[in-house]
């Protein structure tokens, strides 16, 4: 492959060698990561003798829009989504207060013990996923909050990341704009709700966005602390669908992926640009 | 959790913060004296003054709205008592899901356990004796008498038959038909193995037309069957047996026919291909049944259904779900519990049950109910696996007793199924670890037997 | 999940170099007058009042499970009954001389290796491609990434359909070039490398757009010189866009090494460990001994091999940026 780096300019558009290789290659890799998810899609919509049909029906003429409502019946996947999208909606919304004020925190307040405790909070990013599962199962259990809408949302509401990405971008913000502020006299929570918080609202948006995505898509922790179908997630909904007494129904178990799928995907094609600021950050600058 | 604990756990959340604290002891409000309170659930307005009975179910799928379907119509047979149903996935999920509920004490009243499943929990005294609920117009002797005794120790009952099955012979009678097959099960399996030879060259899909399958995940059930079939068996006793000469040559049985003969495979779900015609027949529940008939509907084929083959023995095991109660229910949840259990023991409704999902029928009136007594008759598939009770032997004491025991067998059957290992290196490494496990055990396996 | 632990080792890289930085420019804000001084004290306790909620939930959340973790890795409990026996370090010895634990280990590296170099490797090649202009490379850009978004679980239940050897989408691909799917989550032999598939097609297109992103901010100078003394493509490429994006690879590096150590969701929902153990992994290691086994004590013992393991590597990232920050 021709390297040119970085990208080369109008000029150079030209480059006299042909490339049609490049294109070639270009189309297997859209079809590598674009083929899996039209698959999934179209067998999500095909009849069920159609799904084990061999050779397979690439493009489904005969809509089967049945395997929703079998998904929804084997399992109420209505009430899975509701359940999701309040459990994100609110754990991301706390959990964006939280990191504003401790950001703003490390960002502006005097401390004595400040870097240390920047430090330690950082340090919390080392803890791997599934060492807290068992003692957070049994704090949790001690609440009394299993299979509640607190035990889902609680144990993630700490911020680390999005502490620090705020953190980071609250250090950039000029002098002048909070110096400007205390002159008025304006208190620490005013410069905070008036002058910062306007000024870093992409940066804000870009933490909202991952940390939502990043629990919608949450598994293993749902799986753990529901009992009952009005407080499944969608996901562990779709682990529900999968054991279905030993018979595979794929048009309901695919259908349930789409649904899994689906807003995810909205959100990623609308805020693209901040999900790949959110988590590309870090890597460049430096 | 010893108190120990609690406490220096309580005082370091406190140490976290005021805040902490006062959730901690705020989340302590709320459960009974036995300091077991119920599991969180839904219930309609409409049944809210009722006393609330919390059912974990391990069925989806047809047993699954079945069961639904019963639990709505006790409730409106009644107004003193509402049954939740809340599924929680296979019986291993259930039983899992149950482990750490008694962690929180946060129980459900009912669950559905497996044959295996249920001893765990009686072992760490959860479960409470049914014997002292039965009354006049509801005596155990309802029950049919192999599967109620499976659920009994200590002269003590502690989980009843619900969704008993056995290990029953599917095939496929259009595909038998094409390869010049009799339509019947073979007497034993050297008769099977010789009609596998005539299947060769019939396609289903593009492929070759395989004789079976094995169940990826807890095939461990079937291959018990097949281990007695054979002669031998899982363990005897709490001593164990599976790497012994007859276990061995059950699954070298297996293993060659599908690596050198190729005849066979392991699937993820043996029911999914065999619906799909790419087996001609498959070793699986009673439970499938409806499923496959369904299937062979629409696909334009026959089942049919036979007793498992023979080999040295003709034997196969019981299995599937009973019920039991959890002990720290509150009294008058247990009892509540308890009538939702006298209801499904109806023998109407126990027909109804095996009528819409194929288990077998636990309560031995439920034959005479006319939608069964019909359905026997006019469907044979059915009545054979009714014929079948009488080769039923309750499974080897260590795959029962022993927590987790299924798991590392089926894990083993994957290494030669899948792996083409050496059966007897395979057994050998499972049976030390049964035996390791079994050992772990043993002193409150013979305090409760 | 993914992205999470993506964003989390990230996180690590840069506040050690944005606290030493970045800090050092601000630190002498605080000091003044002694009449200032005295007005800090209302400020100290504001700090403390904007931290506390956050740190009490990462407190709670985050450090105290590794605390009691450590605790539980010392007892046998099987999570029924009322009590945790002491059994010091037993569970670790059991463990070192547990083949089937050392298999895990192996596996796992074997993972690590495999969805680390594939899609290291993979995921620059991307970024070159899509570095060039030719027409349609930004939705190619985007589709490569939105796998990376998307819910483990659903992936997971994608791909088991994808790689059914009778009624996936792999089996007609191959059946043009005469050959036959291989059986992949029903195979001890396949099971693994289908699951570094699944975690490349997830995780490529993130690597790729960082790539990108560093490739987008070389020095175009050092090229154009470069190409006026007649160095051809490939030397231009491993002389200087090697060289210049190490930063940028060495940060993917931890990141997805990190990332792959946890991956969870997919192998929970395609092949549970198995067939066999083949595909057991330290993260469902910890999981099945916990909640399928109910053998608290060996769980707890494997997760704080793998929380030292995590630490170490994080400890070796920060001595590699340190050292970088000196050349530079």
């Amino acid at each position: 492959m021709t390297v040119r780096t970085p990208t080369a300019r109008p000029r150079r558009a030209g480059w006299p060698k042909s490339r049609l290789p490049m294109y070639l290659v270009l189309i297997v890799v859209g079809l590598v990561f674009v083929g899996p998810l039209y698959w999934l899609a179209a067998s999500a919509l095909k009849p069920t003798v159609d799904i084990y049909r061999y050779p397979p029906i690439w493009v489904p003429f005969h809509l089967r829009w049945a395997n929703f409502s079998d998904a929804w019946h084997a399992a109420p996947v209505g009430r899975f989504f509701v359940n999701s999208v309040l459990v994100s909606t609110v754990a991301t919304a706390v959990e964006l207060v939280f990191a504003t004020l401790c950001a703003y925190a490390f960002a502006f307040l005097r401390f004595p013990a400040k870097r240390v405790l920047f430090l330690v909070l950082l340090g919390a990013m080392m803890v791997p996923g599934n060492v807290t599962l068992l003692p957070n199962y049994l704090t949790i259990s001690d609440l009394g909050w299993v299979n509640t809408y607190q035990g889902l949302i609680v144990p993630g509401l700490g911020s680390v990341f999005g502490t620090f990405l705020l953190r980071q971008h609250m250090l950039t913000l000029p002098d002048a704009i909070l110096d400007a502020a205390r002159m008025d006299g304006a208190s620490h929570l005013r410069t905070l709700v008036k002058i910062v918080l306007p000024v870093s609202r992409p940066m804000v948006v870009t933490v909202g966005i991952v940390t939502l995505v990043t629990k919608w898509n949450d598994f293993i922790w749902p799986l753990i602390v529901t009992n009952s179908n009005n407080m499944r997630t969608v996901p562990v909904g779709l682990l529900l669908l999968k054991s279905q007494e030993g018979y595979n129904n794929w048009g309901a178990i695919l259908a349930g992926a789409v649904l899994a799928v689906v807003p995810v995907l909205v959100v990623f094609f609308f805020a693209q640009r901040h999900l790949v600021a959110g988590l590309t950050q870090g890597a460049t600058k430096g | 959790m010893d108190t120990s604990t609690v406490v220096s756990r309580r005082s370091l959340l406190g140490g976290a913060g005021a805040a902490a604290l006062a959730l901690t002891t705020f989340g302590c409000s709320g459960k009974s004296d036995s300091g077991y309170g119920q599991a969180k659930g839904n219930v309609p307005d409409k049944y809210a003054k009722r006393t609330r009975v919390v059912l974990w179910s391990a069925y989806s799928g047809t047993p699954g709205t079945t069961l639904s379907a019963l639990a709505q119509k006790f409730n409106d047979s009644q107004d003193e008592v509402y049954v939740e149903v809340q599924f929680q996935g296979t019986y291993d999920q259930a039983s899992q899901k149950t482990a750490a509920a008694v962690q929180a004490k946060q129980i459900p009243d009912l669950v559905t356990f497996s044959e295996v499943t249920w001893h765990r929990f009686y072992l760490n005294d959860l479960l409470e004796p049914l014997d002292g609920y039965f009354t006049g117009d509801f005596a155990k002797s309802v029950y049919q008498q192999q599967l109620l005794s499976e659920g009994v120790l200590k002269g003590k009952t502690w989980w009843l038959p619900f969704a008993r099955s056995t290990p029953l012979f599917y095939y496929n009678k259009t595909l038998f038909a094409k390869a010049g097959l009799p339509d019947r099960g073979p007497a034993d399996w050297d008769e099977w193995y010789g009609w596998s030879k005539q299947l060769k060259g019939l396609q289903a899909s593009g492929k070759q037309v395989k004789m079976e399958c094995y169940q990826k995940v807890d095939g461990d059930w079937q291959f018990q069957g097949s281990v007695w079939q054979w002669g031998g068996s899982y363990s005897d006793g709490l001593t164990v047996t599976i790497n012994k000469p007859e276990a061995v040559a059950a699954a070298e049985w297996q293993r060659k026919l599908i690596f050198d003969d190729k005849m066979a495979y392991m699937a993820d779900s043996p029911t999914t291909d065999f619906s799909n015609q790419l087996v001609a027949t498959m070793v699986t529940s009673t439970g499938s049944l409806s499923t496959a008939v369904a299937a062979a509907k629409k696909g334009g084929w026959e089942v049919g259904t036979a007793f498992v083959p023979a080999k040295a023995r003709q034997v196969v095991p019981t299995g599937g779900g009973g019920l039991s109660i959890m002990r720290y229910a509150t009294s008058k949840r247990k009892k509540a519990a308890f009538a939702f259990i006298k209801f499904l023991a109806d023998p109407a409704n126990a027909a109804y049950w095996c009528v819409k999902t194929g288990y077998m029928p636990a309560v031995g009136e439920a034959v005479n109910d006319p939608q069964l007594a019909t359905l026997l008759k006019a469907n044979p598939n059915y009545n054979v696996a009714v014929q079948q009770l009488a080769k039923v032997r309750k499974e080897d004491e260590v795959r029962l007793m022993v927590p987790n025991s299924n798991v590392m067998i089926y894990t083993g059957l994957q290494k030669i199924w899948s792996d083409n290992a050496p059966v007897q290196g395979v057994f050998d490494d499972v049976a030390s670890q049964l035996t390791k496990a079994t050992g772990q055990v043993k002193a409150q396996i013979e305090k409760h037997v | 999940m993914a992205s999470l632990d993506a964003a989390t080792a990230r996180g690590t890289t840069k506040g050690t170099r944005g606290g030493t930085t970045v800090e050092s420019t601000r630190s002498g804000r605080g000091r003044g007058t002694p009449a200032r001084r005295r007005r800090r004290y209302p400020e100290y306790l504001l700090f403390l009042a904007f931290i506390a909620p956050n740190f009490l939930f990462v407190l709670v959340f985050a450090y105290w499970p590794v605390i009691y973790n450590g605790y539980l890795s010392l007892t046998d409990w099987n999570m029924l009954a009322p009590t945790k026996d002491l059994v010091g370090l037993a569970n670790y010895r059991d463990l070192f001389t547990d083949p089937d634990f050392l298999a895990t280990l192996r596996q796992t590296v074997v993972f690590v290796v495999g969805v680390v170099v594939g899609s290291m490797v993979l995921g620059l090649a991307t970024a070159l491609l899509l570095n060039q202009r030719l027409v349609g490379r930004r939705f190619v850009r985007t589709m490569a990434f939105a796998p990376h978004v998307l819910s483990g679980a659903a992936i997971g239940t994608l791909w088991l359909f994808i790689f059914d050897p009778n009624y996936g989408l792999i089996r007609p691909l191959l059946a043009p070039l005469g050959l036959t799917s291989p059986p992949w989550m029903t195979s001890s032999r396949w099971a693994l490398p289908g699951l570094i598939i699944v975690y490349l097609w997830k995780s490529t297109g993130f690597i790729a757009i960082v790539y990108l992103a560093g490739l987008q901010n070389l020095p175009r100078d050092l090229y154009e010189s470069a190409a006026l003394d007649g160095a051809g493509s490939w030397r231009l490429f491993r002389k200087i866009t090697l060289p210049l994006l190490s930063p940028v690879t060495f940060f993917l590096f931890l990141t997805t090494i990190i990332s792959a150590f946890q991956a969870f969701d997919v192998i929970a929902l395609m092949t549970e460990g198995g067939p066999g153990t083949s595909t057991t992994t330290l993260s469902w290691f910890i999981y099945q001994r916990a909640f399928v086994a109910s053998d608290a004590g060996h769980a707890a013992a494997a997760a704080m091999i793998m929380f030292v393991l995590l630490v170490a590597m994080t400890a070796l990232q920060a001595r590699f940026l340190e050292r970088r920050v000196h050349y530079r």
